[in-house]
């Protein structure tokens, strides 16, 4: 470490041509946080333990949906058709899941790692604010979510057309559904995690998800006092899933509003956004050393 | 007039213990301040309080009470943090990442924009002596190269406020010399530093002011002029001590140590004359006369001792 006029002389040349941003909210900061997370993501083991397990189920489905393909005859087609589209429904179906337990993993992951290897004090101690850090995070999680998306878009067409199917329906759906659903559960992760350990977070998402599935299918069973309070406490996520309106089973389309679109996708930004500001309040407050 | 660098008052910290545990008071109204241009070193044993206090300096804990600003600021507000370069105690960084990408995302984060930030960082590079390794992970690096990275890190915003917690630590005996220099450039060129360090002997050497505190307490603050007060007492050396004159000696209160070629005579400043004379008179050649003076070390030791025994 020498301090020889040479290098302290080129120092002192980048710093008089310098110039230091002081703006009240500096998106370039949440960017190169959100760049910073998501190339932490290809290089993270579980989130390749995710990409390989996905494969290898995308793999696993086809060799009985390539042999019904192969099966199938002039006097059996409709009822091995059937079977493909029922598969393909299958397949559907678990990678969005899966989708979700990923989405909710990498954002608390994501944020935990960060506080136990310390790695978040020395980013900390930049001229970045708190919500700025959480917001960039969030942000490297949807990055993740988007290219899973793309992903899983890829495999429903492929299944579809190994099947002998395709679906009439516009690609933003098959995007903006998925997107807003693991917004959420991103969130409710990022929520948690600032205040409990990342494997309680997932536990809990488990609980909710289970929970959500359990009171999605005996709403119109349940009293009105507990219905209402579910209602606005569990995110439904059964209407941001875009098999309410696309029916793999029969590859049609059912006809739905824009309206019930826009008010379906709101839903799910406005439940992801309170869940992310709850994330902020807590992490505002909480001590960020490992102390 | 402009606020100091740091100002730390009446500050406590304690640790709630979740289910029942007991509080834990790591920090006691602590109060100081640190002025602008001064290098100041934050000392005390393990446990003291000092991690816990530079954490709430920049805003990563919250106290429990008391006041504390940086430059004015709030701890945690991005306009002390612009002005802030910090090393942290065992500094972790991206592993996968290597030192150019590591300095480059931290160089985003700054919001500083420079004509060349690739120059500004291979000089940082060069004077951390890591511009050989710049393309080798950082998980692969060395203790001591980590602590050299950390202090690139800490520099790259040009800050006006160094907080650097050990930046000595892991790094052998000539990377510490060099860390010592560049702090000593950084004071020339007068930026504030606080610091923390184990080892005094070399805040000794760099530092204006001093700050102890033990078990969350403020045991003694000062220029390292007044830690460093004479202590009432002078040595006398002289070439050689005849045995009659020594008993003389030790009868008025001094202490003899013997060495093979000369004598270290200590006693009371009050009687430093009359003894010089004396020895003068006895056929003594009186080599040299000096204050005596404790050492860092010394005083810190005997102000946590002292704590301690409390």
């Amino acid at each position: 470490m020498n301090i020889d006029t040479e290098t302290a002389g080129a120092t002192t040349t980048a710093t008089t041509t310098a110039t230091t941003s002081a703006t009240l909210f500096d998106q370039k900061k949440i960017r190169t946080i959100a760049l910073s997370t998501f190339g932490s993501f290809l290089r993270n083991k579980v989130i390749l333990l995710f990409g390989s397990l996905f494969a290898c189920v995308v793999l696993l489905m086809m060799t009985p949906l390539l042999g019904f393909k192969a099966m199938t005859t002039a006097s059996n087609a409709q009822q091995m058709q059937g079977f493909i589209l029922n598969e393909v429904a299958v397949v559907v179906s678990m990678v969005s899941a899966f989708g979700s337990l990923l989405a909710a993993w990498a954002a608390a992951d994501s944020v935990a790692t960060e506080m136990k290897s310390g790695t978040i004090l020395a980013v900390m101690a930049r001229p970045l604010r708190r919500w700025e850090f959480l917001a960039g995070k969030y942000l490297g999680v949807m990055m993740l979510m988007s290219v899973y998306v793309v992903a899983m878009l890829g495999v429903t067409f492929l299944l579809a057309w190994l099947g002998g199917q395709s679906f009439h329906v516009s690609f933003w759906t098959l995007l903006a559904y998925p997107m807003v659903r693991y917004a959420i559960w991103a969130a409710i992760a990022m929520f948690l995690v600032t205040m409990l350990h990342p494997i309680l977070v997932m536990g809990l998402v488990i609980v909710l998800a289970t929970l959500i599935q359990i009171f999605g299918s005996t709403a119109s069973h349940m009293p009105n006092w507990l219905r209402l309070p579910v209602h606005l406490v569990l995110p439904l996520t059964n209407l941001i899933s875009e098999q309410r309106f696309l029916t793999i089973t029969r590859a049609s389309l059912r006809p739905f509003p824009w309206t019930n679109h826009l008010t379906a996708l709101v839903y799910g930004l406005d439940y992801a956004l309170v869940c992310f500001l709850l994330a902020v309040f807590v992490f505002q407050r909480r001590s960020l050393s490992r102390d | 007039m402009a606020a100091p660098a740091i100002e730390f008052s009446g500050v406590t910290k304690v640790y709630q213990r979740r289910l029942g545990g007991v509080p834990i008071a790591a920090l006691s109204n602590i109060s100081f301040e640190v002025a602008r241009g001064e290098v100041c070193a934050f000392l005390g044993p393990n446990g003291a309080g000092k991690t816990t206090s530079m954490n709430i300096l920049m805003g990563f804990l919250y106290a429990s009470s008391g006041r504390s600003r940086v430059f004015g600021y709030e701890p945690g507000d991005v306009r002390a943090k612009q002005r802030i370069g910090f090393l942290p105690e065992n500094f972790a960084f991206y592993r996968y990442l290597n030192a150019e990408k590591l300095l480059q995302f931290h160089l985003r984060l700054s919001g500083r924009v420079l004509d060349d930030p690739t120059a500004l960082i291979a000089s940082l590079l060069a004077k951390v002596k890591l511009d050989s390794y710049k393309g080798l992970k950082i998980g692969k690096y060395s203790r001591g190269m980590v602590q050299r990275l950390g202090i690139a890190q800490a520099l790259l915003g040009d800050p006006e406020l160094l907080v650097l917690d050990e930046p000595t630590s892991g790094l052998d005996p000539a990377g510490r010399k060099e860390v010592r220099d560049l702090i000593l450039s950084l004071k020339a060129e007068g930026k504030t530093i606080f610091l923390s360090s184990h080892i005094l002997s070399e805040v000794e050497q760099i530092c204006d002011r001093v700050i102890i505190i033990d078990r969350g307490h403020m045991v003694r603050t000062g220029t390292m002029q007044e830690m460093l007060a004479e202590d009432n007492r002078v040595e006398i050396i002289v070439d050689q001590l005849p045995e009659e004159l020594e008993l003389v000696v030790k009868e008025r209160g001094a202490s003899v140590e013997r060495e093979p070629h000369r004598v270290r005579i200590a006693i009371d400043v009050a009687q430093k004359r009359a003894l010089a004379e004396m020895l003068w008179a006895g056929g003594c050649d009186v080599i040299s006369l000096t204050p005596i003076k404790s050492s860092l070390e010394e005083t810190f030791l005997k102000l946590v001792t002292a704590g301690g025994a409390q």
